[in-house]
């Protein structure tokens, strides 16, 4: 891994469908400017400025990194744009922090947003093509039949999803920065929620988000430059693989287990779930959940949804591995940062800074981020101790 | 032979997208739609037209507005003899960068005028509105010469 590395500085933005009040630049802004005052820094402490967005036709804005170099503080100094679908929030923290690992930059800007207000994600994602019948089906289009099939091998209760869509909902309601604030949600009102992409309810998908989040990854010679604790990270791996090839696991993609095999070796992780104090899963659809918890080995083939079912993956329920504490990605979702958020706030939570949604005690933390037709994959892991 | 037959076909991509322009563009764009001009003063004391957001040395936020005035120079100029369909101009017009009184950075529009040779740097221009401004950078429909 090289230089030793650590997260210094989080900002993120308040998430809300639409941020009219505010330009891309002001957005994007708002996330650095959190994250510089979050370490005690200004713009002329950084080296390099690493930014991450999902495809340009979201906002129709082609390469906007150009143009947001003044917002950012990267006039004069290396501004680097990152693009791997919806996991690029996690690759953009990764590359960031690759700067600062190789050793060439002390201390990198990263910042990654979405402003969905502005956009047509839903069917930028879906291009009707010539020779090709149109099948309009956007995101849950796609993942619900992969949903289906996870749903028949492992004889999960048809509910488990529901659960899901509860816990994260309740999660984010402690979030003041969550754009869903669902206190009061219930496991029926979910289930009479419109059938969007059978098995996939309305409040089983995650809401459409303007937002951005940023953070600062200095090398461990300028960690005590700033004042709150560092997250240190511990490891870091990307894998992809094409959205279809003969003998694909669409269910259990495996460049998914190879990507955390790489990350767990470097951290000295054998043992996830008794590892790992808690977690932040890229789970824009319920269901992923489950999925999620034995493609990363914190539960058997088939068995994930046994976690989610006995409250184990719940922070109000006591559980021994809270899942996406923040809300996680069904509570918020600027696509392009949804990656970043779910790496910053396992950082939070080992930096004992996560305020109503803080994990007690939490010292080992997994950030995940997927993307594509669930085929590009990042993770980090932080830990609040020095290696 | 086989490369002929093989089918190849056109076809289009739309999207329709919205623009939120924030505190310092749309300042600048509810300018326009009451006639007026704004800029902003810059770290280093330049007013900077159209204002940025932020500062290009200090990247602090611009907040400070100036209305400048709608006429001005031309620093440089291109001369289009043969506008096209999507030229602002369906006669000959010129590309110019125009330092409006009051500001420090040249700005970019365009120019129609009958007298091509009067088109020089330093020449004065003056903003021909149209009628029923909308907050839109055309509502400044050219620039045309001031008379000597």
């Amino acid at each position: 891994m090289g230089e030793l590395a650590a997260v210094v500085g989080i900002g993120q933005t308040k998430y809300a469908s639409r941020r009219g009040d505010v330009s891309i630049a002001g957005l994007v802004r708002e996330a650095a400017q959190n994250a510089l005052e979050d370490a005690d820094l200004s713009f002329k402490d950084i080296d390099a400025v690493v930014i991450g967005k999902a495809p340009d036709m979201f906002e129709g804005i082609v390469m906007p990194e150009i143009y947001l170099t003044d917002a950012l503080g990267a006039n004069g100094k290396p501004m680097l744009r990152v693009h791997t679908a919806g996991s690029v929030g996690g690759s953009t923290a990764l590359v960031a922090a690759s700067h600062v690992q190789s050793g060439t930059f002390k201390r990198v800007l990263t910042v990654t947003f979405e402003k969905q207000s502005e956009s047509n994600a839903m069917w930028a994602l879906s291009t009707p093509q010539p020779f090709s019948v149109h099948l309009n089906a956007g995101a849950g289009g796609y993942f619900a039949p992969i949903i289906r099939e996870y749903i028949r091998r492992s004889n999960a209760p048809s509910d488990i999803g529901i659960k899901v869509a509860v816990k994260d909902r309740l999660h984010g309601a402690r979030n003041p920065l969550s754009h869903l604030n669902l206190p009061n949600i219930s496991h029926q009102e979910v289930e009479d929620s419109m059938m969007l992409w059978d098995p996939i309810r309305f409040l089983e998908a995650c809401p459409s988000s303007d937002g951005a989040c940023a953070m600062i990854i200095a090398n461990k010679d300028l960690v005590s430059e700033s004042p709150k604790p560092p997250a240190w990270i511990l490891g870091g791996a990307m894998r992809s693989e094409p959205t279809i090839y003969a003998g694909r696991d669409e269910v259990n993609p495996r460049a998914g287990r190879d990507c955390a095999k790489d990350v767990y070796a470097q951290a000295g992780i054998s043992d996830p779930r008794r590892q790992f104090d808690c977690a932040e899963i890229y789970v824009p659809f319920s269901w992923y959940e489950p999925m999620w918890l034995e493609n990363l080995g914190f539960a058997d083939q088939g068995e994930g949804w046994r976690l989610t079912l006995d409250g184990a993956t719940s922070l109000d329920e006591g559980g021994d591995i809270p899942w996406n504490c923040s809300g996680g990605v069904l509570s918020s979702n600027p696509i392009g940062a949804s990656g970043m958020i779910r790496f910053a706030e396992a950082a939070r939570q080992v930096r004992g800074d996560a305020d109503q949604h803080q994990v007690k005690d939490a010292r080992l933390a997994l950030g995940h981020a997927y993307g594509g037709g669930a085929q590009f994959f990042s993770m980090w892991v932080v830990g609040a101790n020095k290696p | 032979m086989v490369k002929d037959s093989l089918l190849q076909k056109e076809y289009e991509l739309g999207f329709t997208y919205t623009r939120s322009t924030g505190p310092v563009v749309g300042k600048f764009l509810t300018g326009l739609k009451n006639r007026q001009i704004f800029g902003n003063r810059a770290s280093d004391g330049r007013v900077i037209v159209p204002p940025m957001e932020y500062d290009p040395e200090t990247f602090r936020p611009l907040n400070d507005f100036v209305q400048v005035s709608d006429a001005g120079v031309i620093e440089s100029w291109c001369w289009v003899s043969k506008p096209r369909s999507s030229h602002p101009s369906a006669v000959p017009f010129a590309w110019a960068m125009i330092k409006l009184d009051g500001a420090d950075i040249s700005m970019i529009h365009h120019i129609v005028t009958n007298e091509q040779n009067r088109v020089v740097t330093g020449a004065r221009v003056k903003a021909l509105w149209i009628d029923q401004p909308v907050g839109f950078i055309s509502d400044i429909r050219c620039f045309v010469l001031e008379e000597d």
